[in-house]
């Protein structure tokens, strides 16, 4: 529609901007609602997207991760604050779980368990799954908290208020307070080092290749394939957070 | 911070089975049982208050001043102790700049806010515009100039105007009926909305903490007529706290009944947690759940409340247990919001451990800081009634008529 | 329009306005220009500091061990695995001669049993698949109790590199 602006006349004037304001008062009151919509669509970043691939198999319960995590990111010593750590499960064969991680595994595992009790047992890394819906960023009351557009879920320390809502919505317990911050903590997929072309703390220092991560918009990457060829499960697929990492041999006990 | 990782060794060696590493401590602590607790208050004594005005239910007119002024006072400190316990209190006002609309509690603020700006306040106002005016006139000094600026300086108080403002208020009223609701609504919501949570993620979790809200409402209120009254050495209208009576029977009910709903639910479908919640909730939760919540709180107030229906006794006797039932009723809904609050975190969202819970008497979030930010309310309230008081206004009838 | 219904209209909307304009002052320079956040967060979490230097940092300097290790069943492991964080020593250790070298640019050197036992204490959860040939098939496991503790013609206690090179085990 083409406007003359000789004939406009305030009528028109007043009948067109009754709509624009009334429009924008509308549709701004729907705007709240777009807040609910938050965990329906799957995202998906146009280019990269990283996912992770950790072989349980593979892993030997060495606990270098989790240590070389908590120095590489300065992450607090005690035992409460861990963005990477390690659990021992052993399943008895009376059916009984038991599942331990010692200062994150940290110091390492001893079997307590004597062998002839031992139906199965295996290590089980965990990290942030860095979902793509989040329901850490879905409820973050201020935005301090985030994925980028490469998928990773990042902490904007200098704006989180330390409401502590996130760390009550992460299902894996992948969040922390930093008490000398007053700020939540979290595993930032070492994107440090990933900008200097460098694997991540956990995954440079891996002895057993265990963990794989990559480009998951590109099918020739290593989590691509680590996908194919392996029969690849997350934790709580139930909750429908869009988890980015993938477990191979991931028993049913975990969680 | 010394003294909290002491205080986290020390939840370490308590801790059973299996947690996450991450979750020996407990995020959230009294400060947020408060919380929703102390909103709770403010939407149930609007409700009461409503009842007067909306409901039409005139045997209640008494308590009408008092509980709106209860609903202000509380509803001033009700972020409190939830900005108190943010690692970085002076950022909270992020929330109002940046409101992440995803977020239950970013759009809490703005309920809040609509809540006290355009309900409470707004009703308070309109309500006692006049009087300040006419207080203004007999006071002196600072009194008077609060009154005035109180009342923004305006001076009509024809009869014209003062219509206007019995049905605007009237009408606000009628939209803080729903909001009210929706203000403590959303507040469950806040911790019904978190799926990672079994023990909170139900559905039924907003209502449940409506109806909790209202009852605990009108107990206090209950409770501070009765004790203002005192104060005044007026004589208690009966037939009015009868009537509370009444009400706080019928809506504990429906409350009991919810609750009961959402734990048959619970153990119906028995889903994965089914596990850990049975052994939290008849281990760690249950003094608190069956002695303080079901037995106090509950079914010992249902059952006076109840019998109460069909058989009055005396005036003396009536006297004394609407004195202690209300009481009751409170500590019983403050422990619901600690079975919530406390009782989600203590197992793991790994479903195999439980962590435990220690609390100090100091600190910023110690029991002094939570029993200060119950005070600090009924302080505003006592203010409250001393500059506005309810029984002081003059004319009833106008107000009557208009609506 | 009545005066008391003008007096509030006045009050909400000065309160509306200081709320419209605070929040253009408050609100920080980079909020929303990728999403509901601050973008600036994104660069600020990548000037953390570096720890780990990756095995190609080590292998320009120790380029015999390099090769030794390659042929060794440790062939694939990151020197940093066992000798800890070396991101500080890559980048100052070229200003020093060997014996020089201030010990807060020394590396771990690991030589304890325990150090070992860390990936091949025996450990029912440990028996992994590793490589696809069948030699090759299991992390190896010993008890580092029992394992040789002691030199049965001297006596003298041993350590697990007495008789293992670390690097070609």
């Amino acid at each position: 529609m083409k406007i003359d602006k000789t004939k406009l006349s305030r009528r028109d004037f007043f009948k067109a901007g009754t709509i624009i304001v009334g429009g924008i008062a509308v549709s701004s009151t729907f705007i709240p609602f777009d807040g609910l919509l938050f965990a329906i669509e799957r995202p998906k970043g146009k280019g990269k997207w990283y996912g992770i691939g950790i072989d349980i198999n593979k892993c030997i319960g060495c606990g270098k991760c989790a240590k070389a995590c908590k120095i590489e990111n300065n992450v607090l010593d005690e035992p409460f604050y861990f963005r990477s750590w390690v659990e021992q499960y052993t399943i008895k064969m009376d059916g009984s779980i038991l599942v331990e991680s010692p200062n994150g595994g940290i110091d390492g595992f001893k079997q307590s368990v004597p062998d002839e009790e031992i139906f199965k047992s295996f290590f089980v890394p965990k990290m942030c799954n860095h979902c793509a819906k989040s329901p850490c960023v879905q409820v973050c009351p201020v935005g301090a908290t985030f994925e980028t557009p490469e998928g990773i879920v990042l902490v904007d320390e200098t704006y989180c208020i330390g409401c502590r809502y996130c760390v009550q919505a992460c299902p894996y317990g992948c969040r922390y307070i930093d008490p000398g911050k007053g700020t939540v903590d979290k595993c930032t997929l070492c994107i440090h080092r990933l900008d200097k072309g460098m694997q991540p703390a956990c995954f440079e220092i891996c002895p057993t290749e265990a963990r794989i991560f990559g480009d998951l918009n590109d099918p020739k990457s290593k989590v691509n394939e680590f996908l194919k060829n392996h029969t690849c499960m997350v934790i709580k697929p139930h909750l429908n957070t869009d988890s980015k990492l993938f477990y191979n041999a991931l028993s049913s006990e975990v969680r | 911070m010394e003294q909290h990782i002491q205080n986290l060794y020390e939840v370490l060696s308590q801790v059973e089975g299996f947690v996450y590493p991450n979750e020996i401590e407990l995020n959230w602590s009294i400060l947020i049982v408060l919380y929703p607790f102390i909103t709770g208050l403010v939407a149930g004594a609007f409700i009461l208050a409503s009842l007067e005005r909306i409901f039409k239910v005139r045997i209640l007119k008494p308590t009408y001043g008092i509980a709106l002024l209860t609903a202000l006072s509380f509803m001033l400190v009700a972020t409190m102790p939830l900005i108190s316990h943010l690692g970085k209190p002076f950022r909270a006002y992020e929330i109002m700049i940046t409101p992440h609309l995803s977020s239950a509690m970013a759009i809490f603020g703005f309920v809040y806010l609509w809540y006290l700006m355009v309900v409470l306040l707004l009703e308070i106002w309109f309500d006692y515009r006049r009087d300040m005016i006419l207080w203004a006139n007999e006071s002196k000094g600072v009194k008077r100039f609060l009154y005035r600026a109180l009342s923004l300086w305006t001076t009509d108080i024809s009869p014209k105007a003062i219509a206007l403002d019995n049905k605007i208020g009237y009408i606000v009223t009628v939209i803080g009926v729903p909001s009210a609701f929706l203000l403590h609504g959303y507040v469950g919501f806040i911790f019904g909305s978190i799926k990672a949570n079994p023990w909170w993620s139900t559905v039924l979790m907003p209502i449940i903490f409506l109806f909790s809200a209202i009852v605990s409402g009108i107990a206090l209120v209950m409770l501070i007529y009765i004790i203002v009254s005192k104060v005044r050495k007026v004589k208690l209208n009966m037939a009015c706290l009868d009537m509370i009576a009444m009400y706080l029977f019928y809506i504990l009910l429906i409350d009991f009944v919810l609750e009961g709903l959402d734990q048959i639910h619970r153990i119906y479908e028995a889903e994965e947690s089914f596990e850990v919640l049975h052994k939290l909730v008849f281990g760690k939760l249950f003094f608190t759940l069956f002695i303080m919540q079901g037995l106090l709180g509950t079914i010992v107030p249902l059952i006076t409340l109840g019998i109460f229906q069909f058989y009055k006794p005396k005036e003396n006797i009536r006297k004394v247990i609407y004195l202690i039932v209300p009481v009751l009723i409170l500590i019983g809904v403050f422990f619901m919001r600690w079975n919530v609050v406390i009782g989600g975190q203590l197992f793991s969202k790994s479903f195999y451990g439980y962590t435990s819970f220690k609390i100090g008497l100091i600190g910023p979030e110690g029991y002094l800081m939570a029993a200060f930010w119950l005070i600090v309310p009924l302080l505003i309230l006592a203010f409250l009634l001393w500059l506005l008081p309810p029984w002081k206004k003059k004319d009833e009838q106008s107000e009557i008529q208009s609506a | 329009m009545p005066q008391q219904i003008k007096r509030l209209i006045v009050a909400f909307a000065f309160f509306i306005l200081l709320f419209l304009v605070l929040r253009q002052v408050l609100k920080p320079s980079s909020f929303g220009d990728l999403g509901h956040y601050r973008a600036d967060a994104i660069q600020e979490n990548i000037d953390s500091e570096l720890h780990y230097a990756g095995i190609d940092n080590c292998s320009k300097c120790h380029e015999d061990i390099h090769m030794d290790k390659a042929i060794g069943f440790h062939a694939n492991l990151n020197c940093e695995v066992c000798h800890g964080p070396g991101m500080k020593h890559v980048l100052y250790a070229g200003n020093f001669t060997d014996r020089q070298l201030p010990d807060s640019l020394l590396l771990y050197k690991p030589v304890g049993r325990s150090d070992c036992a860390v990936c091949h204490q025996v450990n029912a959860a440990r028996i992994k698949i590793l490589f696809d040939t069948i030699d090759n098939s299991m992390i190896r496991q010993i008890d580092a109790m029992t394992h040789n503790p002691v030199n049965k013609r001297t006596n003298e206690k041993l350590n697990c590199i007495d008789c293992h090179n670390p690097h070609q085990p």
